[in-house]
């Protein structure tokens, strides 16, 4: 690995994540987000050269949204590119903004992650990424049951069923503490299996509770050159490196390594990450439900056995635990698609530079990592220190 | 190995989907003012001084925000430019032809696009002066103004 | 930023978008189609390269980078290797229209194949509970064939004797 240059995160904004926005268009919604996160930048729009903007166009059956959207992200007059790789986009569009400031191309780039999923079928829209002459009329949207079966085939189907609800409710009490989450339910330990029984089912034994919300949202983050943020004085969240690896196949079914541990094995071994549970403080996943959130923490820790299952019931993952994961309350609370995988980016970020208010781990954060999903099984890290780079020793 | 083009053939399709679109507050005060008012709102920059119609929330300019200084504009205005659309497609708005323009409504600075009516499209000139035909009946969009006629 | 008035009335328009396509199926897609709607055969193009079947066939072999080569039957008999029981009313994207629910998706292991190349299909039983992973499947061919994937109308799971 190497990097031209370091790379910060300096501010981060995102609007209030709801399925209720009629009181504001598309780019209203961005402009939210894009106030908020100058603001915290303590830079204005004048600071921002080059805007990268994502979102998928058939959630919102919008053609070429950024250019419509230059009202709220600011574009006008300057450099833009627009990024679209599924639900992937957010972290696509980090990684895009990390690489043009690190490539020297820009000092100050902003990142401008949206979907407004109340204007479009969301699950209509997803089934159209499939081969329109044999996929497209199986494919269900994001939705299956079969990471459920293959858990309850492997770990039985009490320990199963009970363990993906628990991530379900350690979900929602972190949500509960992020004034930006969509959805909380306020969901009490002690009625589980009653929750889940009483929840329809969508696939298989994913049921409605095991799944993300469909929201309307904006995240925006700004990434600035170590120039910059030394000019400014800014705390910053540096961006250590990020990986993506792809598939061609929806739905995997050999025996081989899942993106996401291919992904994990290969930031790990260029960071020298050899205990990513002890080296790593805060993770924030792309977690679409619960089933699947509780199936990657093993494989982006890289765990064999049940160990992944054992951190979920001894509560490790709780804000207060040892590994927390998703103090902001995860996908599962929050999914405006376009912007989720940038809002993980924006999390983890927000835990090392300390500003996560009452989701704020309470523990020093050095290292925080963040993931994307999306596609045909697209897997997406990002690593964020307080810590710049040593460039020298890392080339 | 090359694979043999006599296999290929085409498939008839579709893609359809239900979607719906929010306007927003701004918008929204902006469409319910030209239906129930038949009144044309504005917004106005404060630091830019520009006058904004259709109505938006922000300038990108200034980034000043501007959906709280509502101003009315005149139901007349000025033909900056146009295009005669001479094909036909299901979903327009008039029979071909006819004329799609960028009008300067007086006491605007931004120019709206809209529909000119008139007997020959060969009338319309830049420079023109035409005037809004409020819709008979409710459509809350900006075919609330149906189209402009010659003044 | 000023609060949203909630007594104002607040604008929505809604539509159903409606695009008429034309998919080309290419000379490998296409062939694989016409032996279905032609010859009710299930052709899986093999990569030579590394062994893989590609079920649907695609051109290039992603994992080698390299053409399939070798048209080998299959089918139609099969192995169920996963399954999705769908209670989730979505529309179907080629035609708008929603989908009657439950029904079952399956990934169906085709005799024959060498490895893991699971075909895509709906599964149908007259007791859905009864479908379960490693069942055994066959491929039921529609009477009239267009070469599209409906000229297999589903895999059919095949009850063992009690």
């Amino acid at each position: 690995m190497s990097k031209n240059r370091n790379v910060g995160i300096i501010g981060c904004g995102m609007s209030k994540f709801s399925s209720h926005r009629e009181e504001v268009n598309q780019p209203e919604m961005i402009f939210e987000a894009v106030e908020e996160a100058l603001a915290d930048a303590g830079i204005t729009m004048d600071d921002v050269e080059c805007i990268v903007h994502g979102n998928m166009e058939l959630f919102e059956m919008v053609h070429q949204p950024d250019m419509w959207h230059a009202l709220g992200t600011g574009t006008r007059g300057k450099s833009g590119v627009r990024l679209t790789t599924g639900g992937t986009t957010g972290a696509t569009l980090a990684c895009a903004a990390d690489n043009l400031v690190a490539s020297g191309l820009h000092d100050v780039v902003m990142a401008v992650g949206f979907e407004k999923l109340q204007e479009g079928h969301t699950t209509g829209g997803i089934s159209n990424m499939a081969d329109p002459l044999w996929g497209r009329k199986l494919q269900a949207g994001a939705l299956t049951g079969t990471t459920a079966l293959q858990m309850i085939d492997k770990f039985g189907e009490e320990r199963a069923k009970a363990c993906a609800m628990k991530h379900r409710v350690i979900m929602d009490e972190h949500a509960a503490l992020n004034e930006k989450a969509h959805r909380c339910f306020n969901l009490e330990r002690s009625f589980i299996t009653e929750m889940m029984d009483a929840s329809p089912q969508l696939v298989g034994e994913l049921r409605m509770i095991h799944m993300c919300s469909q929201s309307d949202g904006a995240c925006v983050v700004i990434f600035a050159s170590e120039a910059k943020v030394e000019e400014w004085k800014k705390k910053a969240a540096w961006v250590h490196d990020h990986e993506t690896v792809h598939r061609e196949e929806s739905i995997i079914f050999t025996e081989e390594k899942t993106t996401h541990r291919v992904s994990a094995e290969r930031i790990y071994a260029r960071n020298g990450i050899t205990n990513p549970r002890e080296e790593i403080d805060v993770f924030e996943m792309y977690d679409p439900s619960s089933w699947w959130g509780l199936h990657w923490l093993g494989e982006f820790l890289l765990l064999d056995g049940d160990e992944h299952l054992q951190m979920v019931e001894n509560d490790e993952i709780c804000i207060n635990g040892k590994f927390p994961v998703n103090p902001s309350g995860g996908v599962v609370a929050s999914n405006p698609i376009g912007a989720t995988a940038l809002v993980r980016v924006a999390e983890a970020a927000m835990q090392v530079r300390g500003t996560a208010g009452k989701h704020q781990v309470p523990k020093p954060v050095h290292k925080a990592l963040a993931s994307g999903f999306g596609g045909t099984m697209w897997s997406t890290l990002m690593l964020l220190s307080d810590e710049k780079l040593n460039l020298e020793e890392a080339s | 190995m090359a694979h043999d083009n006599k296999y290929a053939y085409t498939i008839e399709g579709k893609m359809a989907l239900p979607y719906q679109y929010f306007a927003g507050a701004t918008s929204s005060k902006f469409i319910v003012a030209l239906r129930d008012e038949k009144k044309i709102l504005a917004v106005q920059g404060k630091q830019s001084g520009l006058t904004y119609v259709p109505p938006r929330q922000v300038c990108d300019r200034t980034f000043e925000h501007l959906e709280d200084n509502w101003v009315e504009v005149k139901d007349t205005g000025v033909v900056t430019n146009f295009t005669v659309i001479r094909y036909e497609e299901p979903y327009q708005p008039m029979k071909p032809p006819f004329v799609i323009a960028l009008i300067k409504l007086d006491g605007a600075d931004t120019p709206i696009a809209h529909l000119v009516s008139c007997d020959d499209v060969g009338d319309v000139a830049i420079g023109m002066r035409v005037k809004a035909v409020f819709a008979e009946e409710a459509v809350n969009t900006i075919l609330e103004i149906q189209h402009f006629v010659a003044e | 930023m000023s609060e949203a008035n909630t007594e104002q009335e607040l604008i929505v328009s809604r539509q159903i978008l409606s695009i008429n396509q034309t998919f080309s199926t290419g000379p490998v897609m296409g062939r694989f189609l016409i032996e279905l709607r032609d010859n009710k055969r299930i052709m899986a193009l093999r990569c030579s390269a590394n062994g893989r079947y590609l079920l649907p066939p695609r051109e290039v072999d992603a994992m080698s980078v390299t053409e399939g080569d070798e048209w080998i039957e299959v089918g139609p008999g099969g192995t169920l290797r996963e399954y999705d029981v769908v209670y989730y009313a979505s529309p179907d994207p080629l035609t708008g229209e929603t989908r009657d629910v439950p029904y079952v998706i399956g990934w169906v292991n085709l005799d024959g194949v060498e490895g893991i190349a699971p075909l895509w299909h709906l599964v149908e039983a007259d007791d859905i509970s009864k479908i379960k992973t490693g069942a055994r499947v066959e491929a039921i061919f529609a009477e009239k064939r267009s070469g599209t994937m409906e000229d297999i109308k589903h895999f059919k799971l095949i009850e063992e004797e009690a």
